[in-house]
């Protein structure tokens, strides 16, 4: 068992195909996606900041003290002249303006007798601007001006003032720890990556390894080989199960260290307050229930892939299993499912809410064991299935 | 010595209307299975070099293998120095040495690597492997590609890496599927001369074939199959003799009149 292990590993290291799904693209190419969206979202975002906005405003007499700050900010605001009778949609459309502001003519008057003033604010809110945020900055100085203004004429203390903008408030007293807060946010998501990233890993090899094997000529040479035919499927079983644990440390790890690089240690301080909260036998224990989930994968990929006649039916077979184990790790994301009930029987998705538990530090173990025993002995059927799938002349000569 | 007596194999078809018109019309083809094999029996002696004939698709690949053990048979007995194959298949499977027509090799393996891979299954011991691959590769001129990766092959090269790998663990029978298709002047000859050695050490080999002068110079035994049944079993004198030393009509003869494609035999 060991030397079809060894061959197989050897030859997967020696495949440029998988050594790219397996090591290049989690290394390299996955943080320069992320690097580069990173990238790209914060130019934009301040390209969007710092753009010169065109503007017009209407019924500026209104209005001396806004429009005298807009004037004050020559490298934020550019003012353009428009008709009495413009049509500001169709100028705003033409991108020959950003915005326009409408003053009231009650702007000027005593908001104790006139009430509220609505400043009519027109812009194309489609696609990433900040026109709304930048006026409001200008807009609420002049607005908590007045505001003060009229407290001091109705003579109210602090508190006062207090109680009358925000007459009943609600105070959050959680009762969760921070660990569970963020054990809730994340312990969701990471057993989908897990999953996803060991299937993903283990799916070229598995290819290689079975349909391959018809594709070349070489599986009948080795089912005449001396060795028993279960040592030959747990051999490269083996080595599917570890290539995919291997692609999704290495992507995990590679994610982490470029997300560190990026954010220039920020999330150093995250990552290692995190890792003090799980505590590092919970986090075995996340990798420990990953085991009997990646033979599920390997048993699974192997079988199909002996199955099929050549390596394109296998990817093919294999891309619908995709979404067969997807299914139930994107049940335990949903919001409301819990490891309760049925769903502690639910296979995959039990695994996916226990780590979520265990994330959050809120796993009971003895529940923990019964589900890593039962997705253990499925895991066991799969592997004792492949086995005899692997004995069945009809499926090694198809 | 290799008895086989009475083999018989049937496949199940997965989808009759994918079938051409001409399987369709095959005698073998009963309800959702095809008889490949219906009746084959022969002997080999030691030292004898058997060959067996049929036009294509007459069972001759199912019957060899079956000899290899990689297909059990349905019916019928094979027995190979005494072990039968399908009581022991393991222990048949350390007497066998079997080169199927497909040759084919572990391309990111090295030629050395990939012969010693099946020496390491067969059990023997790296200093035995070493000493044997290098015996081969005198024997079958691999020094020259040996330490290639096998990716780059030519087919006489992965010819004769598949020949050296189907006998590391020297064989007490070697079964050879076509082992000269598609092969140079240069290669054949090599295969040739290597099957010659292993008759001269007293190896009984079985090879199929449709090249007539191959089985003329190397065999000692014919043994004919049409339409997954013995058609003839006999000495190659015999064989000869069935039209006058005229191997391409005794050939033909033995079909009992079966019209044969002039494609199917070759270098009459």
């Amino acid at each position: 068992m060991w030397l079809i292990f060894k061959k197989e590993f050897t030859e997967l290291l020696r495949d440029r195909k998988t050594l790219i799904f397996m090591i290049a693209l989690p290394l390299l190419v996955f943080p320069l996606i992320l690097g580069a969206t990173i990238f790209f979202t914060t130019s934009a975002v301040s390209d969007a900041e710092n753009k010169v906005l065109k503007y017009a405003m209407v019924g500026q007499a209104n209005a001396p003290a806004i429009y005298q700050a807009l004037k004050e900010a020559p490298d934020k605001f550019e003012e353009v002249e428009i008709a009495a009778d413009a049509d500001y949609a169709a100028l705003i459309n033409r991108d020959e303006i950003d915005f326009v502001l409408e003053i009231p003519a009650t702007y000027n008057e005593d908001i104790l007798s006139s009430g509220q003033h609505t400043l009519k604010l027109y812009f194309n809110d489609a696609g990433l601007n900040k026109v709304y945020r930048r006026v409001e900055e200008i807009v609420k100085t002049l607005s908590d001006e007045y505001q003060t203004q009229a407290f001091e004429t109705l003579s109210l203390t602090e508190t006062q003032r207090d109680a009358l903008m925000e007459p009943i408030i609600i105070s959050r007293e959680n009762v969760a720890d921070e660990r569970e807060v963020w054990g809730e946010r994340i312990g969701a998501m990471l057993p989908y990556f897990l999953f996803f990233l060991c299937l993903q890993g283990a799916m070229a090899p598995a290819s290689d390894m079975g349909a391959g094997e018809k594709e070349r000529g070489t599986l009948e040479t080795l089912l005449i080989s001396p060795m028993e035919r279960y040592k030959l499927v747990l051999g490269k079983f083996f080595a599917i199960a570890l290539s995919g644990v291997i692609s999704a440390l290495i992507t995990v790890t590679s994610m982490a260290v470029w997300g560190i690089v990026i954010s220039q240690g920020m999330a150093v301080e995250f990552v290692a307050t995190l890792m003090s909260m799980i505590g590092l036998a919970d986090f075995a224990l996340v990798f420990f229930m990953l085991v009997p989930v990646v033979a599920i994968f390997a048993s699974l990929l192997l079988t199909l892939s002996i199955y099929a006649r050549s390596f394109k039916e296998a990817q093919s077979y294999m891309g619908a299993l995709v979404m067969v184990i997807i299914f139930p790790v994107l049940i335990a994301m949903m919001p409301g499912i819990e490891l309760k009930g049925a769903w502690v029987w639910v296979p995959l998705t039990n695994v996916a809410l226990a780590m979520k538990e265990l994330i959050k530090g809120t796993m009971d173990y003895y529940a923990l064991f019964g589900i890593f025993t039962s997705t253990a002995i499925i895991a066991g059927a799969l592997i004792a299935f492949s086995v005899y799938w692997f004995n069945k002349e009809k499926v090694l000569f198809r | 010595m290799i008895e086989i007596s009475h083999l018989a194999k049937k496949f199940a078809v997965e989808s009759p209307k994918k079938l051409s018109e001409q399987e369709k019309k095959d005698p073998r083809l009963k309800g959702r299975y095809f008889h490949s094999v219906k009746d084959v029996s022969f002997t080999c002696d030691d030292g004898q070099v058997l060959g067996l004939l049929g036009p294509n698709g007459a069972g001759k690949t199912t019957t060899l293998r079956i000899l290899s053990t990689a297909l059990t048979p349905d019916k019928g007995e094979v027995n190979i120095n005494g072990i039968d194959v399908l009581k022991d298949p393991i222990i048949a499977r350390k007497k066998v040495g079997f080169l199927s027509s497909s040759t084919g090799l572990y391309g990111r393996l090295s030629g050395r690597e990939n012969i010693a891979y099946f020496g390491q299954l067969h059990g023997l011991s790296k200093s035995d492997i070493a000493a044997k691959i290098n015996e081969m590769a005198d024997l079958l001129d691999m020094h020259n590609f040996l330490d290639r990766r096998a990716e780059n092959f030519s087919s006489g090269m992965k010819q004769k890496v598949s020949i050296a790998r189907a006998v590391i663990h020297d064989p007490e029978l070697v079964i050879l599927d076509e082992p000269t298709t598609g092969l140079d002047i240069m290669a054949t000859s090599t295969v040739i001369a290597f099957i010659e050695r292993l008759k001269a050490q007293g190896t009984p080999v079985i090879f199929s074939t449709h090249h007539l002068d191959e089985v003329q110079a190397l065999c000692d035994k014919v043994v004919v199959i049409n339409q997954g049944e013995t058609v003839f079993n006999g000495t190659i004198s015999e064989f000869s003799d069935l039209s006058g030393g005229h191997m391409h009509q005794s050939f033909l003869s033995t079909l009992d009149g079966t019209k044969m494609e002039k494609s199917n035999v070759v270098n009459l």
